[in-house]
């Protein structure tokens, strides 16, 4: 089994007085795809922003390889591989791609391979080569995810999140869109993958959570995730 | 014809001062969402340390402008980090800021006050008065530099804002920042140099219009307005349409002059303000930012 890469140890996460992660952990190994699954408002996307530092825990310990996370302030995370592709895209709308995709690079880090990776991003999505110009607020849903993606593709992440990449888009576009996250998964990304779509999210996932407010409820690999019982009751309408 | 060159000459020149002070504050408004009434300030501040440095070290007004560009800069920046930082921004927090900055104003008028009398002053160099032919007729080497300035500034700001990482960076702030924080950005370091490179630019209009017209503490009062009027008619952050309305706010006040009376001149920034406010009643709040 390979290393660990993200351990998240027993975190306490609130917004004001009211908690919403409770001493939540688990492990993402190196090269592993993990998917994070749960009903609204279970605390999916908490957990990404905990990690991404946007909202420290207030107890418990995030490591990436065994460091603590938390000392380091949200803007540093990138430059240690970590990159997100937050709920609802968030693209900078009055930018053109391009600049999306070259302040994806920002990092001190990934400013030198800048070019390469706007090269491989372009190729990897040839619909935002042709749009490069055009400002990233005019593309259609699926073409701002792709954006999105590319954006957090340009700093070279070890770990890849991604919230929740198929919300609003057409069932063609979300394939294209998984497809594209196993890709990035078999070139050797690690990933941790937050979906409501759970029947696609256990297709290209090596195993999968299920967070219930706040706590991690079940844990499997996708196939025992996607025949239990509970789950498929539960979420799959089986 | 000369006459009407002159003036022509006049309202190009006065645009680049207007423009220079309406970037200022548009930057800082587009991207904090915070309006700096503390920019009148520090126009009238950038004019008395300008004044300052040619009246006691000797130093050419032109040769100065490095200096309150560095030192308005560090005024905006510790204004922001020990200040701004700490104040409800947006809608929400409007009142407070805008009390704030507004007492700064008066601490730096009463200081100027207090440091150099109610005087009007004026920057008179030996050349000032230097007149070289340009387009068949007589115009100062002074204000030929004001107008060589005033172009090169919003040329500059759009290559910063355009070409280089940090302008990219402060114009996503403007947008989204939490974004720029997940790609690796230092929204309060783009915050600071926002604050600090917007009260640069009222230091420099300082400076520049101190070489032209006389100032004395209570001056910049009207530089804020007609700030305002430019910003609001122009929209937030597009360098173009702050020179456009830059340029038809002088053109109006310039040719004003052929036909009111002149005590009523001063007052056609305000009335610019209310028809612009009437035309546009979103004004400064309901823009678009940076793109
Ligand atoms: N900014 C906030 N302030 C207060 N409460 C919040 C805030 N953001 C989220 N919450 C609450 O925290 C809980 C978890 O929210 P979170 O966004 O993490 O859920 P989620 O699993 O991502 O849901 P969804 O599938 O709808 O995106 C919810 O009860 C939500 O109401
Ligand atoms: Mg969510």
């Amino acid at each position: 089994m390979s290393a660990p890469l993200l351990e998240l140890d027993g975190i306490d996460v609130f917004y004001g007085d009211v908690q919403v992660l409770h001493g939540l952990s688990f492990t993402v190994r190196e090269g592993e795809i993990v998917t994070l699954l749960g009903s609204n408002g279970a605390g999916k996307t908490t957990t990404l922003r905990a990690i991404s530092g946007l909202r420290p825990p207030r107890r418990g310990d995030i490591r990436l390889r065994g460091e603590s996370l938390l000392h380091l302030p949200a803007a540093a995370r990138s430059d240690r591989g970590i990159a997100v592709v937050p709920e609802g895209r968030e693209l900078w709308g009055q930018l053109t791609v391009r600049e999306n995709l070259e302040l994806g690079a920002y990092g001190r880090r990934s400013r030198g391979a800048a070019r390469r990776n706007l090269a491989r991003v372009l190729e990897l999505f040839p619909r935002l080569a042709e749009r490069s110009r055009q400002l990233a607020g005019s593309l259609s849903g699926g073409e701002q995810q792709m954006c999105a993606i590319g954006r957090a593709l340009m700093s070279e992440p070890r770990l890849l999140m991604l919230d929740e990449p198929s919300l609003g888009l057409a069932p063609v576009v979300v394939d294209q869109v998984m497809e594209v996250v196993a890709g990035l998964h078999r070139g050797g990304v690690t990933i941790l993958l937050v979906e409501q779509n759970l029947r696609k999210a256990l297709e290209i996932a090596d195993r999968g959570l299920v967070v219930e407010t706040g706590r991690v409820r079940l844990e499997g690999t996708a196939a025992e995730l996607a025949a239990d019982p509970r789950i498929r009751a539960a979420y799959l309408g089986l | 014809m000369a006459r009407l060159l002159d003036l022509a000459i006049s309202a190009v020149l006065l645009a680049g001062l207007y423009a220079t002070m309406a970037y200022g504050l548009g930057l800082v408004y587009g991207v904090l969402r915070v309006v700096n009434l503390a920019h009148g300030g520090v126009i009238m501040a950038g004019a008395y340390l300008g004044w300052v440095l040619h009246g006691r070290l000797r130093l050419d007004p032109y040769l100065s402008i490095p200096l309150v560009l560095v030192a308005t800069y560090a005024f905006g920046a510790l204004l922001y980090r020990g200040l701004v930082r700490h104040l409800p921004r947006g809608a929400a927090g409007g009142p407070a800021s805008l009390l704030l900055l507004f007492g700064v104003w008066l601490v730096l008028r009463n200081a100027a006050y207090l440091l150099f009398t109610g005087d009007d002053q004026a920057i008179r160099t030996s050349y000032s008065t230097h007149a070289v032919p340009f387009l068949g007729t007589w115009v100062s080497v002074n204000r030929l530099a004001v107008l060589g300035i005033a172009l090169v500034i919003p040329v500059a700001l759009h290559l910063l804002l355009h070409r280089t990482y940090l302008g990219k960076a402060i114009r996503a702030a403007a947008q989204n920042a939490e974004s720029c924080t997940l790609v690796g950005v230092d929204v309060e370091r783009v915050y600071t140099v926002t604050f600090g490179l917007g009260t640069a630019l009222a230091g420099l209009a300082g400076v520049l219009s101190a070489t032209l017209f006389a100032f004395n503490p209570a001056s910049g009062a009207g530089e804020l307005l007609k700030s305002f009027v430019v910003v609001v008619l122009g929209g937030l952050g597009s360098v173009v349409g702050t020179a456009v309305a830059a340029l038809i706010l002088a053109t109006v006040e310039v040719f004003a002059i052929l036909v009111l009376p002149s005590y009523l001149t001063a007052a056609v920034g305000f009335v610019m303000l209310v028809i612009v406010l009437v035309v546009r009643p979103g004004g400064l709040f309901g823009q678009r930012v940076l793109g």
